[in-house]
């Protein structure tokens, strides 16, 4: 779909009591790319992403998913897209495969199709040894990669994962970032948050710079970059954070003397 | 290291204290009123173990009373793996402690709180009721600090054995037990002291004359032996009390050691643990399909795998049929009070979403109109009803056998059917309209800031339930005083059923709307836990 960009914001605000999270956010992130929302902790990434899947309901501005309005069309925009949230539960007290099973009957899928397509995702994502096991015993990286699983199994447009390789083992990573990757091949859309540069950096084409409730930054990975050596020196040097050199007041630490 | 660590332990305990008491207003109440309660009730232990000074068989209940306490003790920890951090070893692991010391330094602090101050004087009491003779004064001042410092080990070694449960989920969810325990034995504690108030004192002996020679009432049964002169049988009885402390530390000490020196449990449990098939149990194939029965089938496996859910169960389940059949029992009761059991039942709709916690953006995020908010709710509705149905039933139809009044039983069953009916309505609608957060871990079932929500959504819905039923209940007030009324008491059954569907179907039309309008809302409202 040219033209259409899969997500579209406008004027977004939402305040917590005296704590303003996020402070007029518009952006408009292009369709078919793997686009990284980059920011140090409490940059209002997680406040965003729940305001943009219609998780939080925003003080203002409006929020556009291919198309459709998150508030007022929220059949068209359900059905488009799939969510892993952070710090939010899942059903731990089913087992991966009832799970999953769970979310895409109510998802609307035929049975049977759903138990197909749960096998599978469950032999790609390494999960299928411990589909029986209740989600309350899952590791961290189990729970992130059964959350993806629920978040890909009615093949949605656009797929917004918050935090997805937080605490995830490096074994783990590398699963979800292959799948991830098949997926964006195919012409979806991938929205994921970070604060991990270097992950960004290997994984995105498109990213969107966060700091204080704003965009400070978006365009494609060049773009962002610009003449900076990394990402990570861009970021520093966009969030105001470069140079700061407190080193030199531990001149005790290390060397011989205890 | 050389220096004595106990009273930095026993500081570190204070200052952990008063750190949790700064953290708020409200919990800082809660303690103090706690507290204020405890004292109370331990001096009026102590006055009414000082009256009964003298009296023919005190030493029997004293004894019996210690033997309690110290069964406290030793299963106080199994339900409460309270925040008392000095005690957990894996925060000291770290630092370089030798076991000896260690123990010294962790019984000390252990000795600083209400629970410890509560026995003690519960435990001077038993002594001032049962010493006579400055030998016996004697024995009582080693008895009670020996007592009690059995206790705590004890305490404190059953906590170290079963660190490995108590870190572990299915230790957390015994905790979330803790509640029925407590119920239950306060039904215990109840029951027995009805039966020593009608049938004396002199009923202990026999149990209390085992009980003296087993630590920690051993230590106070001493005070008694010496009071009568047996300074050989009381000198035995402390040193059985001070082998119990002993073998008690030795214990505490082992695991202890064996704690900080091994890797932590969770890292190898989590490799092991062979997962268990759980195959489709068939409960899908008699479910309906789509939504409906998706959310059955979930709500349904969470009534026996979530332990808070299931502990609410318990409890209704319980409650429900103890109330009308104890009554029935004991002849006091009425048919009707079998109505009571579609009331408990019909209490858990109430707050659907909260049971959810923060799971509920799953239900959210597939939730895109009214439409899929009455499925949803609806089927929530129809899981509940597939056990409380023929469990409303059969408690109604249990009582009325016991009172043998077979011509009320229609009106009974159409009254219960007609109140779960009201109660399964008012409970949708509360659950859009006030859900609030159920904490996870712990006995408690609100979130600490929406106590007064919870109110609300329980209390207002049981009157609205209540009045939703009033045309059902003025039906069965006038058969029953009318004179031919028994005749046309049969249609209260037909009556009851059809305004129960009624009222159900349309609380749920009219919560589905509200529903599918607050998601955002709901959800965090019911994240907090």
């Amino acid at each position: 779909m040219v033209g259409i960009s899969a997500v579209r914001v406008q004027g977004l605000w939402k305040r917590f009591g005296q704590q303003i999270a996020v402070a007029g956010i518009d952006l408009e992130l292009p369709a078919g790319k793997f686009i990284g929302l980059v920011g140090p902790n409490g940059a209002g990434k997680t406040t965003t992403l729940s305001m943009v899947t219609g998780l939080l309901r925003p003080d203002q501005g409006t929020v556009e998913v291919v198309g459709h309005d998150v508030w007022r069309d929220p059949v068209q925009v359900k059905a488009r897209i799939g969510v892993l949230p952070e710090g939010l539960r899942l059903f731990e007290r089913l087992s991966g495969r009832e799970l999953l099973g769970y979310t895409g009957r109510l998802r609307g899928l035929p049975g049977a199709e759903v138990d197909k397509r749960a096998t599978q995702l469950l032999d790609v994502l390494d999960l299928a040894g411990a589909q029986h096991k209740l989600v309350v015993d899952y590791s961290t990286g189990m729970r992130k990669k059964i959350g993806l699983a629920a978040a890909l199994l009615h093949n949605p447009e656009v797929l917004f994962l918050d935090e997805p390789f937080e605490g995830v083992d490096p074994v783990s990573a590398q699963t979800i970032r292959g799948v991830l990757e098949r997926y964006t091949a195919s012409g979806a859309t991938v929205v994921f948050s970070s604060h991990v540069m270097e992950l960004v950096e290997s994984l995105c084409d498109w990213v969107a710079v966060m700091a204080a409730g704003r965009i400070r930054a978006h365009g494609s990975l060049a773009e962002v970059r610009g003449d900076a050596p990394s990402l990570q020196r861009a970021f520093l040097e966009l969030v105001g954070a470069n140079g700061r050199d407190t080193v030199s007041d531990l001149d005790w630490l290390g060397g011989g003397a205890r | 290291m050389s220096a004595e660590i106990t009273p930095v332990v026993v500081r570190l305990k204070l200052s952990l204290l008063r750190n949790g008491l700064r953290q708020s207003g409200g919990r800082r109440a809660a303690y103090i009123a706690s507290a204020v309660v405890t004292l109370l009730f331990a001096a009026l232990q102590l006055l009414g173990l000082i009256a009964l000074r003298g009296h023919a068989h005190v030493e029997s209940l004293i004894v019996l009373l210690v033997a309690v306490l110290g069964l406290g003790w030793a299963v106080m920890p199994l339900f409460f793996p309270s925040g008392d951090e000095t005690l957990d070893p894996t925060r000291l692991v770290m630092l370089p402690l030798r076991p000896r010391p260690l123990v010294r330094a962790l019984l000390a602090a252990s000795l600083v709180g209400i629970g410890p101050l509560f026995t003690l004087c519960l435990f001077a009491g038993s002594v001032i009721a049962v010493a006579h003779g400055a030998v016996a004064w004697a024995v009582g001042a080693v008895g009670v600090v020996l007592a009690l410092l059995v206790c705590v080990a004890l305490a404190r070694a059953v906590a170290a054995a079963n660190v490995a449960l108590l870190t572990s989920r299915k230790g957390r969810d015994l905790a979330v037990l803790s509640g029925l325990v407590v119920a239950v034995g306060a039904q215990l504690v109840n029951f027995g002291a009805q039966r020593l108030g009608s049938a004396g004192l002199a009923q202990l002996d026999p149990v209390a004359d085992v009980l003296r020679w087993v630590p920690p009432a051993s230590a106070i049964g001493a005070v008694d032996s010496a009071s009568d002169g047996s300074y050989g049988v009381a000198a035995a009885q402390l040193a059985t009390g001070v082998a119990a402390l002993v073998a008690l530390l030795a214990v505490w000490a082992r695991h202890l050691t064996r704690l900080m020196t091994s890797p932590d449990g969770s890292t190898l449990q989590a490799a092991e643990t062979a997962a268990r098939e759980r195959t489709s149990t068939g409960l899908s194939r008699l479910l309906p399909g789509g939504r409906t029965g998706t959310v059955m089938e979930r709500s349904l496996r969470y009534v026996w795998r979530d332990p808070k859910t299931k502990a609410a169960w318990v409890t209704s389940l319980a409650i429900g049929l103890i109330v009308p059949v104890f009554n029935a029992w004991q002849g006091t009761g009425s048919v009707w009070f079998a109505c009571f059991a579609a009331g408990m039942l019909g209490i858990q709709m109430y707050n659907q979403f909260g049971q959810d916690t923060s799971a509920f953006w799953m239900v959210a995020m597939t939730i895109s109109g009214t439409r899929d908010a009455y499925a949803e709710l609806r089927a929530r509705a129809l899981a509940l009803l597939v056990i409380t149905l023929p469990y409303a039933t059969l408690v109604t139809v249990l009582t009325t056998a016991m009172l043998g009044d077979w011509p009320k039983l229609p009106g009974a069953l159409g009254l219960s059917f007609a109140l779960l009916g009201a109660m399964l309505a008012t409970g949708a609608w509360t659950s859009a309209r006030f859900p609030y957060s159920i904490p996870q871990e712990g006995y408690k079932n609100v979130a600490p800031g929406q106590t007064g929500l919870a109110w609300i959504s329980i209390f207002g819905g049981l009157v609205a339930a209540a009045l939703l039923c009033s045309p059902v209940i003025a039906l069965a007030v006038w058969l029953n005083a009318s004179a031919d009324g028994d005749r046309w008491a049969w249609l209260l059954l037909p009556v009851g059923a059809g305004y129960g569907a009624a009222v159900t179907v349309l609380g749920l039309r009219l919560a589905a709307p509200r529903t599918a309008r607050r998601l955002p809302e709901i959800l965090s409202a019911v994240s907090k836990g």
